[in-house]
């Protein structure tokens, strides 16, 4: 390790685990001066809870951290903020209404000798700063009108007014344009220059190849091996991060697919306002048959969320070009209870923002697409009501003490269940699934893949976005790979493998690896 | 008995229960320490005497209808501010209506709950479909019916005075003034029961409800879960006016005029008694039958401060208080 | 009575508990005997009364003054007890005030009403138990209470238009109105009274706002009718504090030595119109009696002297100058 560089950080032996799940296991690594040092694996390999651990997020580790060759144990944030130690979220702490330089001095403003905020010596220290990044923007302009590149290079002097010596950067360019990918990437010239060390996460090749100097692979929360980065080629990563043979917990088709439920050719939808962040579909073609699972594939911010909520009527307004074919028939769904009624169901990513009440019962949350149907003139009989709950939850094997207790009570996968079951319950022709994985422990993976199975023996299409490759080719019988916004690719996963959805991932001519948003670990 | 949160975790369900009756229980506290503490004469309990028992729930009636639409706005996240001025227009349109256009009885009572119907749809209207919060557009509509009533009474109470002759009302009016079973129970009391337990009854049992539940709980869950949103949030702007429409028309009856001023401050009474009762102001959670006992807790304390003769300034610090530990109350009840 | 009482607690739980609700009472409904009011309530020197107060609000400096008035009057009575009850604007309020007071078997009922035709009914039932009524300032509908106390607004609305016309505009000229709050009796009455006694002569009320009797929102009216009628001569306010409030606005805009400010009440207070007018702000008051110890005197008369009182007392108004202002402050105050 010592070859006459400095560490700036050393990370030996570091462990976590979460319940009787490793997140990291047994991990060293070391952040160098002047060192972009790529972090490689993927979702649930560890490098979220990592990078959570050096930024002092997570504290209930073992091993040991040394910054500058001194131990040291974070107790919260700022103590590793202190250590120089910063974090560039990729949802950003910045607020909106105030202004660049507002935002990097916030609550430690520059005082006159009237003690009031000097707001000369905040902007020419913002000027300074931004300098530094070698970024041209005025300190006055409100960061809600910035564009999202700009505030990240926002975020980021704001960590070097904080003296921050390592900076932890979690999949920096995924909402970029190319343009601010390359004024991102001068940005990191710079810091290196300077001798900042940085941790980069990414799953974009080509771009680990061009900055990063060592790139580091984990898988299954521990370190499979270390790359020099710019020997690194695209097969070799993908290797590494795979590495394993598909998991025995995915389903094994049991049913020939059927008649044909759903066909998309050549969907857009050109949004009333358009929303930042937000990839709208821009010419997908697709088709779903009876008992088939179709999986949506591709890079983050390629637009598998988008085209289930355009597919559900539950994106933005907007003019929709196209065609949706539902089982032959032209549909256009211009809201989630219409679609409802036409026989669609989706299951949304973030349960707990747009799938439950969370304070209220697992009956209310399961039964509630439903209360009409079961109706009598308006009343809903508790009876039915409750029948049709129990039966749903012992279906799903639902961990539940009573179906009277607050959903919000239930583990993550339970939750999930809850969600899915509610969708269940109206019959849907169609199902929409989006993450349905994301934040559930390996267990209830494994059941809610058996659900889908058994959703689709009994003649369900079943629509599937997922980041995670290796449940794409485990789950699905044919992936749509999207990029930009457009289908892209298809492919048949009998043949094809987590390497070739990889490869297709990255598009013509592009290196990236991988569809993995480097979400929970 | 009612669905406060529809349902909740097994883990503390007694201490639950008592967060979630809190109003209930506050009810009968309030309601013996009056009991105890009574100004006595000739060794009888006056709080306790039948007529002034009756004169406590007569009291809280129109609030309490009030409330119980209130109740509705809340638990869907909403809020109206517009029932008290609401209660004036209709109170004016009931004597105007039936005083100068000579309306029947029943022709006054149906136009007036309608013109609170109709307030409440566009009210609704604005706050869901054209995404304005529910506060503003309800503050608008507090001065838009404060307005509307002022120009429709030309600014003068109009007094209400019976009999078949033209400029007068039906006598069958003057009955929501009196009492029923041998003169012991108010017409108002009597209507707010109605009120309440139709109110309980659908909260209770309905679709609509569940919806409404739903909607406070999580509204972007409820859309994608297939709940008409806009549908149901302006149809429940439209029962909080009618209600307020209602309470108006009581209001006429028992005060025999119709005054523009009628109704001033009375939305923050229903929010109390909706508070007290342990609805949550952020929506989803809640109920009627605490709304209800949050109004005659309310009602109690006032007769109860009342007939000690407290000084009026120091009633309105021990209400205020009342509400305060009511709200503080619901921050400790355990979440989720 | 226990049974009623059950019933009563039976109801408030039914209607709390969602359950059914409703029987009839046998033993119930004893109509209240009309009339004789006051007749059986006189126990002479010897007996003790007590006496319920419900004033409509006490956020008016006027009616603050009346409950004081009333309680220093009532306190050199030993046999009196007051308790006093507000209102706050509301006319349900103070008929439930009143029931309270019923509940309480007072005495005596003095009542100074939010208005009229709505408490007309629950002084009636008090009157009508036999309980002696006092009706201050504002009346109530119908005859069912004892006596009436008060001043008569058309006179004094009269007076100030005649003191207008007379002294102030002689040759004509331009008044503005601060009206009391819109639908008020008082505020009608008292724009009435002051046309009529400008009646026939050269002065026009160019404008009309409604200050609501409040001083702030006189201030906020006037300045806006100081830009609108620049050439405004008189500001006719009915009451004190509107008054109080024009002036300042007029005092804004450089005005206050030009124009002449009349109001209504002439409070004897620190902060009243009897002050304002010594100190020059004011050309005038009249005074608008609180009837307080009126009220007092004539709770004496009905329950320990035993005696029959008027239907109504009148009370008559003073004009207050700059020429009484002090002498009649300190009267009031000795």
């Amino acid at each position: 390790m010592d070859d006459g560089v400095s560490a700036l950080v050393e990370m030996t032996g570091i462990s976590k685990s979460y319940g009787g799940v490793h997140a990291c296991r047994d991990i060293d690594l070391t952040v160098r001066a002047g060192e972009v040092h790529a972090l490689l694996g993927e979702n649930g390999a560890g490098k979220s809870t990592l990078m959570k651990v050096l930024s002092g997020d997570v504290t209930d580790h073992t091993g040991e951290i040394r910054v500058a060759g001194v131990p040291r144990r974070f107790g919260a944030p700022v103590d590793a903020q202190r250590a120089g130690i910063a974090m560039i979220h990729q949802e950003l702490d910045l607020v909106p209404e105030l202004s660049v330089a507002e935002n990097i001095f916030l609550g430690r403003e520059p005082r006159t000798r009237l003690r009031t905020v000097d707001r000369r010596a905040m902007i020419t220290m913002t000027r300074g700063l931004l300098d530094r990044c070698g970024v041209r923007l005025d300190p006055r302009r409100p960061v809600g009108a910035l564009r999202t590149g700009e505030q990240q290079l926002v975020t980021i002097a704001k960590a070097l007014s904080l003296d921050a010596q390592v900076l932890i950067m979690d999949e920096p360019t995924s909402a970029l344009s190319p343009v601010e990918v390359e004024q991102m990437f001068t940005v990191i010239t710079e810091l290196r220059r300077a001798g900042a060390g940085i941790v980069y996460i990414s799953h974009r090749m080509d771009e680990i190849g061009r900055i990063a100097d060592r790139a580091t692979v984990l898988r299954n929360g521990a370190v499979v091996e270390e790359f020099d980065a710019r020997e690194l080629t695209a097969e070799r990563a993908a290797e590494a991060m795979v590495g394993r043979p598909v998991q025995a917990m995915f389903r094994t088709r049991a049913v020939e697919p059927g008649e044909e439920i759903l066909r998309v050719r050549d969907l857009a939808l050109t949004p009333r306002r358009a929303r930042s962040g937000r990839r709208e579909p821009d010419g997908i073609s697709l088709t779903v048959r009876r008992g088939e699972i179709v999986g949506v594939g591709g890079l983050l911010g390629s637009g598998r969320t988008e085209l289930l909520e355009t597919l559900f009527g539950a994106g933005p307004p907007g003019t929709v070009r196209g065609e949706i074919l539902l089982r032959g028939r032209p549909v256009r769904p211009r809201g989630p209870r219409q679609a409802l009624a036409l026989g669609l169901a989706f299951v949304p990513e973030d349960r707990r923002i747009a799938g439950l009440a969370i304070d209220h019962s697992v009956l209310a949350n399961t039964v509630l697409s439903i209360v009409e149907r079961i109706a009598t003139a308006g009343i809903v009989p508790r009876a039915r009501e409750t029948s049709a709950a129990r039966r749903i939850v012992a279906d799903l094997k639902v961990k539940v003490g009573s179906i009277g207790d607050a959903v919000g009570t239930l583990s993550g996968g339970n939750q999930q269940k809850v969600v899915f079951g509610r969708m269940l319950l109206t019959e849907p022709l169609l199902l929409l699934l989006d993450e349905p994985t994301r934040g559930v422990d390996v267990g209830a993976k494994a059941e809610i893949y058996a659900l889908l199975g058994r959703a689709a023996e009994q003649g369900i299409g079943v629509l599937l976005a997922s980041s995670e490759p290796a449940e794409l080719v485990g789950v699905c019988d044919r992936v749509v790979v999207l990029s930009g916004g457009r289908s892209v690719r298809e492919l048949d996963t009998s043949h094809a493998g987590e390497a070739e959805l990889l490869a297709a991932s990255m598009g013509e001519g592009s290196t990236a690896i991988a569809v993995d948003t480097g979400g929970a670990g | 008995m009612t669905r406060t949160v529809p349902h909740r975790g097994s883990g503390g369900r007694v201490v639950a229960a008592l967060f979630r009756f809190q109003s209930l229980f506050g009810l009968v506290a309030v309601f013996v320490v009056a009991v105890v503490f009574s100004p006595r004469h000739d060794g009888a309990l006056l709080f306790l005497d039948g007529d002034n028992l009756f004169n406590v729930v007569r009291a809280v009636s129109e609030i309490g209808i009030m409330a119980v639409g209130m109740t509705f706005v809340i638990l869907v996240g909403g809020i109206d501010l517009s029932v008290g001025a609401v209660l004036g227009l209709a109170a004016v349109g009931s004597a105007v209506l039936m005083v100068d256009s000579d309306f029947g009885v029943f022709a006054a009572v149906a136009v007036v709950l309608l013109i609170g119907l109709g307030f409440g749809f566009l009210q609704g209207l604005a706050s869901a479909v054209f995404g304005i919060q529910a506060f503003i557009v309800t503050l608008a509509g507090m001065q838009i019916a404060r307005g509307l009533a002022r120009i429709w009474s030309g600014g003068q109470g109009v007094a209400i005075a019976y009999g078949d002759g033209p400029g007068e009302a039906p006598l069958a009016f003057s009955l929501l003034g009196e009492r029923t079973f041998n003169g012991l129970v108010p017409i108002p009391a009597l209507i707010f029961a109605v009120v309440a337990v139709v109110a309980i009854v659908f909260l209770r049992t309905s679709a609509f409800s569940r919806h409404m539940y739903a909607i406070g709980g999580n509204e972007q869950a409820a859309r994608l879960s297939g709940v008409p949103v806009t549908r149901v949030k302006v149809a429940v702007f439209c029962i909080c006016g009618f209600l307020a429409a209602l309470a108006g028309i009581v209001h006429a009856g028992q005060l025999n005029q119709g005054s523009p001023n009628d109704g001033f401050g009375y939305e923050l009474d229903a929010i109390a008694a909706v508070v007290i009762g342990g609805t949550s102001l952020m929506g989803g959670r809640g109920s009627v039958t605490g709304t209800v006992a949050g109004a005659l807790l309310l009602g109690v304390l006032n007769n109860f401060l009342g007939l000690h003769g407290v000084d009026p300034n120091i009633q309105l610090l021990v209400k205020g208080l009342v509400i305060v530990v009511a709200a503080g109350l619901q921050r400790l009840r355990p979440a989720g | 009575m226990a049974q009623r009482r059950a019933l009563a607690t039976v109801f408030a739980l039914a209607l709390t508990l969602s359950a059914a609700c409703g029987t009839t009472s046998e033993n119930s409904g004893q109509n209240p005997q009309p009339g004789a009011a006051g007749g059986d309530a006189c126990a002479g020197p010897d007996g003790t009364y007590t006496i319920g107060m419900s004033q409509a609000n006490v956020a008016e400096p006027y009616r603050e003054r009346m409950d004081d008035d009333i309680r220093t009057a009532a306190a050199k009575v030993p046999q009196f007890t007051v308790e006093f009850a507000d209102a706050q604007q509301d006319n349900a309020k103070q008929v439930a005030d009143v029931e309270n007071f019923l509940t309480k078997q007072i005495d005596l009922l003095i009542i100074s009403p939010n208005e009229a035709t709505p408490l007309t009914s629950v002084v009636a039932k008090a009157y009508n138990k036999g309980i002696p009524v006092i009706v201050l300032d504002r009346k109530v509908d119908g005859d069912a209470y004892t006596t009436w106390i008060g001043a008569d607004n058309v006179e004094i609305g009269r007076t100030a238009g005649k003191y207008v016309a007379e002294q102030l505009l002689p040759n004509g000229g331009k008044v503005g109105e601060l009206r009391g709050l819109a639908g008020s009796t008082p505020a009608k009455e008292r724009g009435d009274g002051f046309r009529e006694g400008i009646r026939g002569t050269n002065i026009d009320i160019v404008t009309s706002s409604d200050g609501d009797w409040l001083r702030e929102k006189g201030q906020a009216q006037a300045d806006a009718m100081f830009t609108a009628n620049p050439d405004i001569e008189v500001v006719y306010a009915h009451n004190d504090p509107m008054a109080e409030g024009a002036y300042l606005a007029a005092k804004a805009a450089g005005k206050e030595k030009s124009l002449k400010f009349i109001g209504i009440d002439g409070l004897p207070i620190p902060s009243g119109g009897l002050k304002a007018v010594e100190q020059g702000r004011l050309s005038a008051t009249l005074i608008y009696p609180t009837a307080g110890n009126e009220a007092v005197e004539t709770a004496k008369q009905l329950l320990i002297d035993c005696e029959e009182v008027p239907r109504e007392q009148t009370l008559t108004t003073e004009l207050i100058t700059i020429d009484n202002a002090a002498t009649v402050y300190d009267e009031a105050n000795s």
